[in-house]
């Protein structure tokens, strides 16, 4: 009858491999089981055999030989580790050793500047194209508009027809509304003016344009700026025109009864702009979700309505 | 002098050595890292210094691993040049044998790995060079056969416990330095040892025709 005996346990007896107590247990079981002893008699003469491969060793020519070839293709290869290992190296040597410290700190300067050479922001603009305010609701005047998207042209106010004599003597159109670039894209992807949308009119004797506008025509710059925590109704409008005739380096956001307010509240097709008047607007948000013209269909019925709601000293800003 | 409990003298194996030396730092284990260093710097003729006090230890246990030695020496080879390669990773505080012994321990992975694609049956093992020169011939042939059974037995063991009972048995490490280089915890090995050993006494037996 053979011995249940845990045979795992006793391969492990033969070497001294198993724990205190379970060597004891295994020792007392083989004082009174002969099987048992058999079996690690049996394991103890394999594993001489097994031992007996520790004599073995190879020659000191293959050795040697193979020494040799390893040397051959090291002194071959020296000096063109991959760039990967190169770096490696650096870093690992010059974390254990002062020798290494500084080429490590180097290379871990300039990979770092690379980085956040690539993380950084954009450089800020010179003339960011985004309202600047000094104070709650007074504008800078805007820099760098020209640069910016030309929405359409405008006709000048009281009543007179798209000032001709200056559009051919300059040879650019005589007024033109400005938007700026990130109010642009948002609207032809969303239709939706965001905030910080801030558009620009300029006349032709505008405040860069005084050599060329005529001795009769004020230098006009107008401005509005979306900004829903700053303004009622979410747009303020900026006039920049100084009592000297001359474009103010800011201007103070004209209050809720002008009729500039008016206007673009009541009759401007999208969100106090009007986008009916502005092709470019209209092209952008072709097949999208642009607003047909509340109310009045043509531009003689707005210039109308504007010429009503001008308020006196106050240029009334027709479009067309 | 320590003995086993099989009676048999214990064999002070070199990674032994090379732990003692771990414990208190010597001669030896300072001019290992002076060569170290100086390898790292751009003399490969240092390398070469540690290649002669490592290549008969890696290549005889390459061979007891694979059983072949045009395998060991190729694998050998491929251990130096895996070393020289990544030499800056050596941790000098700790002894170099074992870290030498782990890269053998995986390149001979991969070696058995090609072998077994390209072979069905056992591989011829070539009889050992260093048999004891003044026995008679009968004996001779006996230990080869011997010998021929044995290494048969453990190839035909798991890669795992094979390694297991090649750093455990025949390079004689203990289990903490068996699990240390196989990567793995000490019960692990043991599991290993204890299978491993029943298997190769089952083949071996069956290799001598049901001799016990």
């Amino acid at each position: 009858v053979s011995c249940t005996f845990s045979r795992e346990m006793l391969a492990l007896h033969v070497e001294g491999d198993l724990p205190e107590a379970a060597a004891e247990v295994a020792s007392r079981h083989l004082t009174t089981c002969e099987h048992c002893r058999r079996f690690l008699e049996q394991l103890r003469s394999r594993q001489s055999l097994l031992k007996s491969l520790r004599r073995e060793t190879v020659s000191r020519s293959e050795c040697t030989g193979m020494r040799r070839k390893v040397m051959s293709i090291i002194n071959d290869r020296t000096g063109t580790p991959g760039w990967v290992l190169r770096i490696e190296r650096v870093i690992l040597l010059g974390c254990r050793r002062h020798s290494y410290a500084l080429p490590a700190f180097a290379l871990l300067a300039i990979v770092s500047v690379s980085v956040l050479a690539q993380m950084r922001p954009l450089a800020p603009d010179i003339n960011p194209a985004v309202p600047v305010f000094d104070g709650r609701d007074t504008l800078l005047r805007p820099e760098g508009y020209r640069d910016w998207i030309v929405v359409g042209r405008s006709a000048w106010p009281h009543g007179s027809r798209p000032d001709a004599s200056a559009e051919s003597a300059t040879g650019r159109p005589a007024h033109r509304v400005y938007i700026n670039p990130s109010g642009y894209r948002a609207f032809t992807k969303t239709g939706r003016f965001p905030e910080g949308t801030l558009m620009v009119w300029e006349s032709a004797g505008g405040e860069h344009e005084t050599a060329d506008r005529s001795p009769k025509e004020s230098p006009t710059l107008l401005a509005s700026v979306k900004d829903s925590a700053r303004f009622d109704g979410g747009w303020g409008f900026f006039d920049f025109a100084a009592l000297d005739g001359t474009v103010a380096s800011k201007a103070q956001a004209l209050p809720e009864s002008s009729g500039c307010r008016t206007c673009h509240r009541q009759d401007a097709a999208t969100d106090h702009v009007f986008t009916q008047f502005y092709p470019v607007l209209r092209s952008a948000r072709h097949g999208a979700q642009l607003a047909a013209p509340r109310g009045r269909s043509n531009l003689a019925e707005h210039l109308a309505m504007s010429s009503r709601a001008r308020l006196p000293g106050w240029p009334v800003v027709t479009h067309t | 002098m320590e003995f086993r409990p099989d009676g048999s003298l214990l064999v002070q194996t070199a990674l032994s050595m090379s732990r003692l030396s771990h414990e208190e730092p010597s001669r030896e284990a300072a001019e290992i890292t002076r060569l170290v260093r100086l390898t790292l710097g751009g003399d490969s003729t240092a390398f070469e210094q540690i290649i002669l006090r490592y290549e008969t230890r890696v290549m005889t246990m390459a061979a007891r691993f694979l059983g072949a030695r045009d395998d060991a020496r190729d694998v050998a080879q491929e251990v130096f040049l895996r070393a020289f390669r990544y030499l800056h990773r050596l941790d000098l505080q700790k002894p170099v044998e074992p870290w030498l012994m782990g890269i053998t321990v995986n390149v001979c992975r991969d070696a058995a790995r090609k072998r077994q694609r390209r072979r069905n049956t056992f591989v011829e093992i070539e009889g050992p060079e260093a048999i004891d020169e003044s026995a008679d011939a009968y004996a001779g042939m006996a230990q080869k056969q011997e010998r021929l059974i044995l290494q048969r037995a453990l190839d035909s063991l798991p890669e795992k416990e094979r390694l297991a009972i090649v750093l455990r048995d025949v390079e004689g490490l203990s289990t903490a330095e068996v699990a240390s280089i196989l990567r793995s915890s000490e019960t692990t090995v043991r599991s290993q040892v204890s299978r491993g050993r029943l298997r190769l006494k089952a083949a071996i037996e069956r290799l001598m025709g049901g001799k016990p």
